[in-house]
């Protein structure tokens, strides 16, 4: 395999092109990515766990996986964005359970930065107008299904979990999940067939 | 789990949980159940990927924000740390912040992937009956089926790393370290969430005195257990 040069900042190269080097050790490739992921993975992980030092050691740790199981990465099953947003998410959840760091109020923190319509460019390509719809039907739910939904997703809360911190039965946690993940589904997925 | 299909009813009754899947904060027996029933049900499997791209949708909203300075250089350095020492160093700096947040160096250990790093020491990944001599690691399980994975890295002192996923409990549980002879040594108490937890705790005994791990709940209860190859 004749392997070229590769500018890190250079974007044209795709992220799939991207792992399939880091998989083989290709420095440069290894650099690109982080280079192009750093700003995404620290930035979630700082919304997650809300501390600077803790929101790096959860980004490091996510790149040190993703270089290390770059080769089990199957495009098949999503993107690389998403595959490398879910690592983090899950080391970030992982990481204020064990400080025990329940979110006091994701509606006001959270909430406020999810509706920033900052975009990266790649977004805009891939699925802004989602990214867009999202964020409308996100906004448009009920406040009790929002907390609901944002506690799960990003906080990776049970509905027993949330049924205690909300201090309602879980029922009722889970219709709340369900109800609002619904809507989110009808404004994401099925806007999105011809 | 078998005849869901086309059964409107029990596809309904299984939404629910189907979100909680796709929002990855279903636990144990449940999530068994349902994605047992994702598999013979075209319609709900549908539904879990249109919920799981939402749940995908709600991580890309997160706007980028910049790291401190000396991100890379910082994370190029623990690319460049022999395995141990890059897990050794990450245990004790978090030992230091939070008493006890091992799971990523945990887990890294207990796959025992090689390097491939930023800064090229090369090589690829090795997949997890690679582990390198002086480990044994064995499949944790509970009512037959598999959970996790148990693993005694031999060295003074010993360490086991333990990965838990499905474990149908939440919560503290004991974990003990069953010895040649039948003494039981307790290695730690942790936490489960969720049915799910990864940690490392250090042994009092030798690696090779190891016979069989277990976890146990505060009521006694053996919720999973692992042997080890004599």
């Amino acid at each position: 395999m004749v392997r070229r040069r590769r500018d890190p900042r250079d974007d044209s190269v795709s992220d799939e092109v991207l792992l399939a080097g880091i998989a083989v050790g290709d420095e440069q490739a290894g650099l690109a990515f982080v280079r192009r992921y750093q700003g995404r993975l620290y930035g979630l992980a700082l919304r997650i766990v809300g501390d600077a030092a803790l929101a790096e050691d959860v980004a490091q740790e996510a790149f040190i996986r993703i270089i290390r199981h770059a080769e089990v990465f199957d495009e098949r099953r999503g993107s690389v964005t998403t595959w490398a947003l879910t690592i983090t998410r899950n080391l970030a959840i992982d990481a204020i359970r064990v400080r025990r760091s329940i979110p006091t109020d994701p509606d006001d923190r959270l909430f406020l930065e999810l509706m920033s319509t900052e975009r990266l460019p790649e977004d805009v390509a891939d699925r802004g107008d989602a990214l867009d719809r999202a964020r409308t039907a996100l906004a448009g739910l009920p406040v009790e299904q929002r907390r609901a939904v944002v506690l799960a997703a990003m906080y990776g809360r049970s509905a027993t979990e949330i049924a205690e911190s909300e201090q309602i039965p879980v029922g009722t946690a889970k219709g709340r999940i369900r109800m609002g993940m619904a809507k989110l589904r009808d404004a994401v997925v099925i806007e999105e067939s011809p | 789990m078998s005849g869901y299909v086309d059964d409107p009813g029990v596809c309904e009754s299984m939404q629910e949980e189907l979100t909680e899947l796709a929002l990855a904060t279903l636990s144990g027996r449940s999530r068994s159940e349902v994605l047992d029933h994702v598999k013979s049900c075209p319609r709900c499997s549908t539904t879990l990927e249109q919920l799981a791209d939402v749940t995908d949708t709600l991580l890309l909203l997160s706007p980028e924000v910049e790291p401190p300075l000396g991100f890379e250089s910082r994370l190029a350095a623990k690319l460049k740390e022999p395995r141990g020492e890059a897990e050794r160093v990450t245990r004790l700096r978090r030992l230091r912040r939070t008493s006890l947040l091992l799971a990523a160096a945990a887990v890294l250990a207990l796959l025992g992937f090689g390097l491939t790093s930023l800064v090229g020491s090369g090589g690829g990944n090795s997949p997890v009956q690679s582990a390198s001599a002086g480990h044994a690691t064995a499949n944790l399980t509970s009512d037959g089926h598999v959970v996790g994975q148990a693993t005694i890295s031999g060295g003074q002192p010993a360490w086991m790393y333990m990965t838990v996923n499905g474990v149908d409990w939440s919560g503290t549980v004991k974990c003990q370290a069953t010895l040649a002879g039948g003494k039981v040594e307790t290695v730690g108490v942790f936490n489960l969430s969720n049915g799910s937890g990864d940690w490392g705790a250090p042994l009092t005994s030798p690696a090779g005195d190891v016979r069989s791990a277990r976890l146990v709940s505060p009521n006694g209860t053996v919720l999973a257990s692992a042997r080890f190859p004599a």
